[in-house]
């Protein structure tokens, strides 16, 4: 345990300490001692774990974890869980920031990273779900919303005071948790956020989605305050956001480098660590950490530049891959760096276009604008063009679209991104059908095969 | 006589809407789920065209061109339908897209990616808890008032609003007052007609609806008598029932059942209520639309409001036994099947569910499965 804590960041005098806690977490997540090797092995096979800056960023993952795993014993007064709900992370880092009595949490994130990602243990989470309403099969539930149900309905989780969603990128989360709160009778709220701007008005409507939005998280403030028994006033969101700004940045330059890198800086299993990173309900002080994390890894980052470093051959076929990492399991993005192909940049990563005069001082709006921005969230006439221009920006040999089937706003783009690719830039592109939270869905020699042949598609084209 | 009328209607309207066209008169499609207000459209001086085909695996198929097999067999079929040229679908100069589900929203984007078409997407909150979201569909709804003028070169007064409100309130009031006769008398009119009656509102010239379904209730009104047929009542719950998708209809009928009412979010029109035809009418259609009906599957808090509304046709119809039909990869009815059937297998009514993605190669599954849910309440019953 001591060494694996120690890949994940912890300094031997927070060992000392914490020791107890982690120990009596990962006892009730069934974290075994077997579990503990496979976990050290994994670590060092699939993250660049020498490099202090994912080090740290393990710690706050592993660190939200534990708190989360022992909050009823540690006398947390009131229980948050946020759920394909963005603003949450920035509502519930205010409340965290303000009380440490009271718990807010996205709590697919840093469960996804540990016992999905480290330890490999995902898919009796995933069963469970599939014995209630999200079963397995053609129907393609998403397996994100059954990591939620899952640990509910084994009662890894404790029932919160409060869920809430948004039907941002679909459906299934808001009805799982319609049904979570017919069946387990907990509370829930919904943001509401709506796509209904066409191609013609798309950014100059924007404020107008955004608004609505922005009116939903007010109203969720409000109802969030309430649970927790204090105000959540415009000052505590606006240091959040301000906050957060920094860690936007941070990322934003460690992406820079990665995406312009040659050979390859960093794999793409690091990709949703990242991605959690954001999303975890940090207060201000940890945030800060999470700043400097990235800071650290940047530095280490340039370092490997200058020393002409990379985890793929320089001059690898360079690809951008459509939508997020897996986020249960790194595999596929490891199999990416051992055939030799450079994933360099992916399409969720590349910021949109902010509307001019658009600096707002109302948070909610802040963040109404930052949902209806959404990379995801656009039509697809819209995302099309973000990722030909993405790709000619980077210089992309080829694309790697693997559309997770269980979600309909993504996999339903995938055909006619490939087509328009193809016929806008004449660089290959592969689509792989496959489930984002399910690691079940990985299949090592069909999908090696299948790389191969795209990238010796992407070699014979550029040679 | 009356079905006749309607066929030769039906048979003839393509090539009287192509000759509209010629004059120059709009035909604007909108998607089913009866979050459009149709009113509008028609108030405009355009024709509206409630796309609604479905059914057919061919269509259905022909859209895994464009879109993958998650995407539900109904919205792939309106993809189909478009690419093979089914006249309707070919002839629409415009599309009202109600941004409802995943499945349809994405046909709209498939659509508007391809430019071919003048697309309105038409927001819709998918919660009415606090006044600003129902401000919000109202806004929305002026927004598409506005488009329709521009596009159609035709101011749309409040006194055409009216007269569009009222003749669709006749509509939807003619379709309840015929499907509650299935309350007593089944037999007068079955399920495949009155879906059947119901798809041709869709299409048919909306004036010309309403005298048919005049006719058609004048006609049973005479025949009505009480309860006429021990045959199995069965309430049809579902997200959508397309132009065409008959099969599980049928099965019902040849096994011995009756679908006496049907709760169907797509494919049917929504009739239980009508729009309030005074004061500000798009406050008025922004609430009969949005806030005065049972939500879809994929609304917020949905689940105990359709299983109320539920038990409630059970009750007032006199059901035995409830048929769940759903389209494959649906999945807000997939997860909600499994709240469903619990809830009512408490209450000791039994629930069948079944899926379907169009194919006729299921049919046969389809047919035993049905058989046996029938005998099975026949010997509760009986």
């Amino acid at each position: 345990m001591i060494e694996l804590l120690k890949l994940c960041g912890f300094e031997e005098h927070e060992i000392e300490s914490e020791l107890p806690r982690i120990e009596k977490a990962f006892n009730k997540l069934g974290i075994t001692d077997e579990d503990i090797k496979r976990g050290k092995q994994r670590l060092t096979k699939y993250y660049d774990i020498e490099l202090k800056g994912v080090r740290k960023v393990f710690r706050l993952i592993v660190r939200e974890l534990v708190d989360a795993m022992l909050l009823k014993e540690e006398g947390k007064k009131k229980i948050i869980y946020g759920f394909m709900s963005p603003g949450v992370d920035v509502i519930g880092s205010a409340v965290v920031t303000k009380s440490k009595e009271m718990f807010v949490i996205h709590h697919c994130w840093a469960f996804h990273i540990v016992f999905g990602c480290i330890f490999g243990k995902m898919v009796p989470i995933l069963e469970a779900a599939e014995k209630k309403w999200l079963k397995a099969g053609v129907v393609a539930h998403c397996a994100n919303v059954k990591t939620l149900v899952g640990p509910i309905v084994l009662g890894l989780f404790p029932k919160p005071d409060l869920l809430i969603t948004s039907g941002l990128m679909c459906e299934t989360a808001p009805k799982t948790l319609d049904l979570l709160h017919e069946i387990y009778d907990i509370p829930v709220i919904y943001v509401e956020t709506c796509h209904d701007r066409g191609i013609g008005e798309y950014y100059d409507e924007i404020m107008r989605t955004a608004a609505l939005t922005a009116k939903n998280m007010k109203i969720l403030a409000e109802r969030i305050g309430d649970v927790v028994g204090f105000k959540i006033t415009d000052d505590m969101l606006l240091e959040v956001q301000d906050a957060k700004g920094k860690l936007q940045n941070a990322f934003s330059k460690v992406r820079q480098l990665v995406a312009s890198s040659d050979p390859l800086l960093l794999s793409p299993t690091h990709d949703n660590i990242w991605m959690c990173l954001n999303m975890l309900t940090l207060s201000i002080d940890d945030i800060a950490e999470a700043v400097d994390a990235i800071d650290t890894l940047y530095e280490e980052l340039q370092e490997r530049v200058n020393k002409g470093i990379g985890v793929v051959e320089k001059g690898a076929p360079r690809i951008m891959v459509v939508l997020p990492a897996g986020q249960t399991d790194p595999r596929l993005e490891h199999l990416l760096c051992e055939v030799g192909i450079a994933a360099v940049v992916s399409d969720t990563s590349i910021p949109m276009p902010m509307p001019s005069g658009k600096e707002l001082k109302d948070p909610y709006m802040k963040y109404g604008l930052g949902i209806a921005l959404q990379a995801l969230g656009p039509c697809l006439a819209i995302r099309i063009p973000i990722i030909v221009e993405g790709c000619k920006k980077y210089n992309i040999d080829g694309v790697l679209d693997r559309f997770h089937v269980g979600c309909r706003v993504v996999a339903g783009d995938a055909l006619l991104i490939e087509s328009a690719v193809k016929k806008e830039l004449g660089i290959p592109v592969l689509l792989l059908e496959w489930e984002n939270f399910d690691p079940r869905v990985y299949n090592h020699e069909q999908y090696k095969r299948r790389l191969e042949v795209f990238k010796a598609m992407m070699t014979k084209k550029s040679s | 006589m009356q079905e006749e009328r309607l066929a030769v209607h039906l048979r003839d309207r393509p090539a009287q809407l192509l000759e509209a066209k010629k004059k120059g008169i709009k035909i604007i499609g909108y998607f089913p789920g009866n979050y459009v207000p149709e009113e509008l459209i028609y108030a405009s001086g355009a024709v509206p065209l409630c796309l609604v085909h479905g059914g057919g695996s061919q269509t259905a198929d022909a859209a895994l061109s464009v879109v993958p097999h998650v995407i539900c067999p109904f919205a792939r079929a309106q993809i189909g339908e478009r690419l093979l040229k089914n006249p309707y679908y070919s002839m629409i100069d415009m599309l009202v897209a109600p941004i409802t589900c995943q499945h349809l929203k994405k046909v709209a984007e498939v659509w508007e990616y391809h430019g071919d078409l003048e697309i309105f997407k038409l927001g819709i909150p998918h919660q009415h808890n606090n006044d600003f979201e129902l401000e919000y569909f109202t806004d929305r709804l002026r927004a598409l008032k506005d488009r329709l003028q521009t596009f159609t070169g035709n101011e749309i007064t409040n006194e055409r609003i009216t007269g569009a409100i009222d003749l669709y309130n006749k509509m939807r009031e003619l379709l309840r007052k015929i499907s509650s006769i299935r309350r007593t008398s089944p037999s007068l009119v079955s399920a495949l007609n009155f879906v059947k009656l119901n798809h041709a509102s869709f299409y048919a010239d909306p004036a010309f609806m309403v005298e048919v379904l005049d006719s058609v209730y004048q006609e049973l009104k005479g025949k009505h008598q009480a309860i006429d047929t021990d045959k199995p009542r069965i309430l049809l719950v579902g997200p959508n029932i397309g132009y065409g998708d008959y099969t599980v209809l049928e099965l019902v009928k040849a096994a011995g059942g009756e679908i006496v009412i049907e709760e169907v979010c797509e494919g049917i029109r929504y009739y239980w209520n009508k729009i309030e035809n005074k004061g500000d009418l798009f406050q008025s259609l922004a609430r009969g639309y949005l806030v005065d009906r049972v939500p879809c599957a994929f609304m917020r808090n949905s689940a105990k409001k359709r299983l109320d509304f539920a038990l409630k046709l059970v009750k007032d119809f006199d059901v035995s036994g409830v048929i769940w039909y759903e389209l494959l990869c649906c999945e807000t009815y997939d997860s909600e099947s499994y709240f469903f059937a619990q809830k009512m297998g408490e209450r000791n009514i039994p629930v069948l569910i079944l899926e379907s993605d169009y194919s006729t190669a299921a049919t046969g599954q389809l047919k035993t499965r049905i058989e046996a849910f029938i005998e099975i309440i026949k010997g509760v019953t009986g």
